[in-house]
Formats: structure tokens, sequence, C-alpha cells
């Protein structure tokens, strides 16, 4: 199976008249299974359309989608069962949320999957802890705040423990700390075995977290791969609406200048400065630990600290610990290092690895700072 | 720094029902002609704010001053306040109320009793500024989200304010919207208009403004350059903010390189320029009046006498002259930094600019020299 999710020819058209716009033309595209995949167009594309109809709530005009390779068919029971392993978070959540409180809500889905309700009690108890909600379990749903709101519409989403997490413009509306959180979150998925889809118009978070790109552009798909070669195709970027990410353009001009060559391209800060960076600079060391099951982490004093993961991110809340670098905290101690000072960075148990190898990843781009 | 034209004393606001002010004791000086960001998380107060530059808001205690008179509240006071101070809202729908495009954007200039004449001059160059010439018929209802976005503006800067105030201007619209919008502002800047953003966005704050004032929780934690608030990252992070990508690259940069981190860059160029140089290509400003042709482009290549010219193009009047005028712009979007980079890497380039940015684009090449980037540049 290559595809956990396909759409095959498909257009869609949202009148019924012969000379009604097609709101997405003749596009194929799968979504890999596992692959961190951002779906790219400027207002109008066609992103939310295409995700409408990757959880079958649109039907295609024309062509076919799949599931796993499956025909998706659009009889109530299939659409239910559909919708247990296809999740999507509309970027309004107030086209999301109907329930009255906020656990209501959360419970609506596990509800509806006939589970057994300590199940449901576990998954809400799961996915309000996630989105750091537990506190509002019992709030009206009215008297949340914007970003609340989308935290509760994603929770919502966890809770039915989705194969396939779709997340449209998931930051959009949101300030920077809590976009970064966010993705935090969404990353920690993608780690879980979730594959997560996202759309998006903001061009430097979508290179420096996707591994595959799909464009659109005025309803018909312009590209599919890696992002790089799109970004490099200055015509294609510019006629798809969008702009080249930071760290592409920046690199692209010093090497460059320098005569030499663009690759490895940085796709962020950290990787750009790794490049960059002279032989004779002082790096610190990064310390890369699980946090502690109590939360009872040594005040060592002098060294900046990190924290990365929902379970630690909870526990420093809960027992007040001190943290340097409370968001996008690998990036955060990376850059730390760099300017020389030593790193301690916590993170959930889970994650130790997957973190040590992407701080060790940097020397793929240049001198990077040693992983104790 | 100027003279302020809007200044807050003391500024506490409450809204009903609510125990804790949304603004608490706030005290802050707009400059004239300073360009000014307001820099919150959500719900930290800015919107809360804007509503007393316009008088739409009174304040629970202490007080409003334009051009350092106390704002009046009574029906003639507020007329006259809005005719000169004009808040464009985040959420457009809020703000369009014509049937028309016309119609809206006329809608303000006749309520200030202009005649005819001079409403619809000043109709045709809002929409000529917000590039939706072609629109004047169209019903509001069946317009984009970004073409109401637009509109809103174009209805702004139809009353010729001294201030305008813009709430997320590019919260929701694509990139390159946004950098057509940030244009637009610089625009008016250099007009003479005095601007002021409110934004989350901190790498486009940080990019444009002169001079920034944060808000948390509705108190006013900093006022000033930009630099000072983004080198104290707890304030940044107590303030739900996050450093601007140009400003923590260059702080690293200098960290490893053991240099200085003034001068500051800001923009991409300049601190391209800050950390390599080689040679440099030409820089040719094309300035365009009302007319855009590829004959006058020729000129510019031939003066070159290369090949591999490339092509940028800036202001609202080249962009809206673009698309009949067969000429092969390689950037239309962010043209000054898409040109300039191109130079940085040694080849020429010509931007094609309306007249009266030729300052701006000359002033921002000037600005380079600080990062060691000395460009030979020729206005034809």
């Amino acid at each position: 199976m290559e595809y956990i999710l396909e759409a095959r020819d498909v257009s869609h058209r949202y009148g019924r008249g012969e000379d009604s716009p097609y709101s997405l033309h003749h596009v194929s595209v799968g979504i890999r299974e596992g692959v961190r995949t951002v779906i790219l167009g400027a207002n109008g594309a066609g992103k939310s359309t295409l995700f409408y109809h990757f959880n079958g709530v649109y039907r295609p005009s024309e062509g076919e989608m799949f599931y796993r390779d499956i025909p998706m068919s659009y009889e109530r029971e299939h659409l239910y069962q559909l919708r247990e392993d296809v999740a999507v978070v509309v970027q309004n959540p107030d086209e999301q949320i109907f329930s009255s409180t906020v656990e209501e809500d959360v419970a609506f889905g596990p509800m509806n999957m006939n589970l057994h309700p300590d199940i449901v009690e576990g998954r809400i108890r799961d996915s309000l802890f996630k989105v750091g909600m537990e506190e509002y379990r019992y709030r009206p749903t009215t008297q949340l705040s914007y970003g609340q709101k989308k935290r509760v519409a994603i929770a919502g989403a966890l809770a039915m423990e989705p194969k396939v997490l779709i997340l449209d413009e998931p930051t959009a509306g949101l300030d920077p700390q809590m976009s970064q959180e966010v993705m935090e979150l969404v990353d920690q998925m993608c780690l879980a075995g979730t594959t997560v889809v996202i759309s998006t118009h903001d061009v430097d978070l979508a290179y420096s977290w996707a591994e595959e790109i799909h464009v659109l552009r005025m309803g018909r798909l312009v590209y599919s791969g890696p992002p790089e070669p799109f970004f490099g195709d200055r015509d294609a970027v510019s006629l798809a609406g969008l702009t080249v990410p930071h760290t592409f353009s920046v690199n692209r001009s010093v090497e460059g200048i320098r005569g030499r060559s663009e690759s490895p391209y940085p796709r962020t800060e950290s990787q750009l400065l790794a490049k960059m960076s002279p032989p004779e600079a002082r790096f610190g060391r990064i310390s890369v630990r699980a946090v502690p099951e109590d939360g009872a982490v040594p005040d060592d004093g002098g060294e900046l600290v990190g924290i990365y993961g929902f379970r630690t991110r909870r526990l420093f809340d809960e027992t007040g610990s001190r943290a340097d670098v409370y968001f996008d905290a690998i990036e955060g101690c990376c850059l730390g290092a760099m300017q020389g000072r030593d790193a301690v960075l916590y993170c959930d148990p889970e994650l130790v690895d997957v973190v040590r190898e992407r701080i060790r990843g940097l020397s793929a781009f240049g001198r990077a700072p040693e992983v104790v | 720094m100027g003279d302020p034209i809007i200044e807050t004393q003391d500024l506490t606001f409450r809204y009903s029902g609510n125990d804790s002010p949304s603004l608490d004791g706030v005290s802050l000086r707009i400059g004239r002609g300073v360009r000014t960001v307001i820099l919150g998380a959500n719900g930290a107060g800015k919107s809360t704010l804007f509503y007393h530059f316009n008088g739409l808001f009174r304040p629970s205690s202490g007080r409003v001053l334009f051009d350092g008179q106390p704002v009046g509240y009574r029906r003639r006071g507020l007329r006259e306040l809005r005719s000169r101070v004009a808040v464009v809202l985040q959420n457009p729908d809020d703000q369009i109320f014509g049937q028309t495009v016309e119609d809206d954007v006329a809608y303000g200039p006749r309520n200030l009793g202009l005649d005819e004449r001079e409403v619809e001059a000043r109709v045709e160059r809002a929409l000529a500024l917000v590039g939706m010439s072609g629109m004047r018929d169209r019903n509001t209802m069946k317009l984009s989200y970004g073409q109401r976005k637009r509109l809103s503006i174009a209805g702004a800067i139809a009353m010729e304010p001294e201030v305008l105030v813009m709430d997320e201007p590019t919260a929701g619209l694509d990139p390159q919207m946004s950098l057509e919008l940030m244009e637009l502002a610089e625009q008016l800047h250099h007009s003479g208009t005095t601007v002021v953003i409110s934004t989350h966005d901190v790498d486009l704050a940080y990019a444009w403004a002169d001079e920034i004032h944060v808000l948390r929780k509705g108190r006013l934690i900093y006022s000033g350059e930009s630099e000072g608030f983004y080198s104290d990252p707890v304030q940044v992070y107590l303030t739900g903010l996050i450093q601007p990508s140009m400003f923590l690259i260059n702080k690293s940069l200098c960290d490893m390189r053991g240099l200085p981190e003034v001068p500051f860059p800001r923009t991409e160029t300049q601190l391209v320029s800050k950390m390599a140089s080689g040679p440099k290509g030409r820089f040719v400003i094309l300035p365009v009046r009302d007319a855009m042709s590829p004959s006058m482009v020729d000129s510019a290549v031939s003066w070159l006498g290369g090949t591999e010219i490339r092509l940028g193009l800036y202001g609202t009047t080249c962009r809206r002259l673009l698309p009949d005028s067969g000429v092969p712009v390689d950037y239309v979007f962010d043209g000054f930094e898409s040109c300039m980079s191109q130079c940085l890497m040694g080849r020429d380039v010509v931007l094609l600019c309306d007249e009266g940015c030729v300052d701006i684009v000359a002033s921002k090449i000037r600005r380079l020299e600080d990062f060691g980037t000395v460009v030979e540049t020729k206005v034809l």
C-alpha cells in the first residue's frame, strides 16, 4: 500500500450547473502513511475542499477517493468507520464545537463510536491533558477564548485516536507561542505513529516541518514532493500565490555569494547556523534527559533549561520548575548551545532518542553542538 | 522622534461586568510619522486600545489626546476625530456596509460633506492604492476575504486620515497579499500618514516598525525600538511572543563569530550583507508615472548592457499597470528584497518603481551601507 489516503482524478464543483466553477480540478494526490505532509496554497486554492473529501463530507463530482486502497463508500455506516480513522480539524473552531461544555464536546466522537464509558472517560482526560485544557473540562464552550476553542477542537479529534489527523490552518489566529505549542503536539502525534496532514499558507512553518508538500493553485495540483524543488522554482512559487521561506532564501543568497552549493538545504534556523558557523566558535553541550516522573528537576543553575513534550510541559507547570525555553525548545537549546551556553533539554521519556537524533542531525549541515 | 500625534495618559478601561480592566494605566505616545506597531498576544488589549484612538470607547479613567488636545466625546468632537484617525478592524465584515464597492468607499468621504467631485477622486485613488480599481461595481457580498480586507482599507484611505490604524492587517491573508499590504503601508507612511499596526507576527513587526509598544494583559510593558524588547528573552516569553527570526539568527551568528550584534539586520538582505560579501550587481531604478512598457525596460537593459538581468516591481501603480504592459517582470511581490538579493549575488537588476516610491527604494539601498553593502545605483 503506497498511500493511506488518495484522491484519483478528483474534481469538485459547489454548484450543480454545467458552468459552475471547479473548486478542485482533476486532482490526483496521495498521502503517505507516517509522512509529515503539508498542503500549501493561497486562499481559495482548494485546500479546505480537498480536506472535506478526505473524511467523506464532500463527495467528488468526478474521480474517486481511496482510504487504504479501498474506494470510499458514502453509505452512512462506512462514513462512520472512515471518520473514526480520519479526523479533520477545521480552521474555524466555531464550526466544529457544538456541545455546551468542553467535556461533552470532546466526548462526542468517542461516544458515537459506542466505546465503553471507561474508555471514553480515559480518552477525554487524555486528550484534554495533551492540549493543556484539563482545568476547563466542565466549562461552557461559549466562555472560551479563540485559542482555547481551537485547542478543544483539536482535543475532540485526538479523542477519536485517529490514524490520520488532518488540520486545516491549525495556527491561524493563534499567537506565536500557542502556534508553537500546537506544532509541538502535532509533532508528537507524528512520532506516536499518527499520519498528520496540515494545510497552511505559512511557508516558513511548512518548510521547517514538512517532509512532503502538495501545492494547490486555483483548484489544481501543481506540485507534489519534497519542499526544496518547489521553493527553488521562483515562478511556480509566485504563481501559487506564495513566497519563498526565509531559511531557504537566506541560504541561497549566502551560498550564492560564496560560490558554494545550496545543498544541504537548512530548513530551520539552527541548521542554517550550523552551516554558517565558523570553525573557531565555541559551542555549549546539550544534555537530553527524560523528565523525572515526579517532575523534580535539579536546579543546576547556569545551564539553559528547555522542555519538550506535553507531559514534560504539564509536569513543569505543576511543580513550578524553572525553564528558560518553553516553546520550540529543541531549536531554542540548539541555538543556545551554538551561542556557547550549555543546555539541558527535558522531554517526555519516549522522545529522548528522537530528540538526540534530531540534534545530531545538525552535523549534516556543518558544526553541531555535542549531545551528552 | 516627532511630537506625539496620539497620546494616552494613564488610560484604564473596563468592559462592563468585567472585574479586571482590559487596559490598565496605559500611557503611551505615538509619534507623528513614526512607523508604529502595537504587539501583544491574543487578549492583551490591542483592539481595545485602538477603539480608544478613534473615540469609539471612552476611557473608564485617564485620557486620550489627539494632536495635543484631549479627545472630545460629543458628536462634533468625535466627527472631527474620526475624519483624522481611521481604524481598520481585523474582520472586514464588521466594517463593510455599502452594497457595491464604490458605495462602500464613498460612504466616509460623503459623510464628511465633501462635494461629489472630491468624493469621486478619493474613491478612485483609494481603490487604485489597494489594487481594486476594476471592481467598482462589484457587489460587496460577493468578494473574497482578501478583497473585503482590501476594500475596508480603501474605505479608511478615502478618508485621507492623518493616522491610519490597522488591527491585524495581514491576519488571514496569504503571503503575497501580506507583502502587498505592507508595501502599501510603507507608501502611506512616506506620503505623510502616521501608520499604526497591531499584530502578533513578530517577523513582520520587526522588519517594518520604527517603534513598538508591547501590551501584556492590558498593561504597557515596553515602548521603544524593537531590539530593546527582543533582547530580553524573559520579557518576550512572558508576553506570549517569540523573538523574530532575523533577530535570532543575527544574535547567534554574532555570538559564534565574536562580533557585535549591531547594526541589527531586520530584513533578509541586511542579514545576508552582514554574513557574506562578494562582487555586487548594479541596481537600476526605473520610475513609472502612468505608463509602463517593454521599451522602458529595453532602455534600462541596454544601459546595463548585460544579459541575465532580473526585473522587479515596487508600488501600487506599477502593480496596477503590469497586467496590460507586456513587461516580463520576475519579481511581482517583494520586488525590492528579491532584486536586492540577486544584486548581492552579482546580478544586475532593474526595479520598476512608482515615481513616488523612488525615495523609499533609494533609502532602503542606502540603509544597506550600514551592513557593508554598497551597490552602484542609478535612477533612469
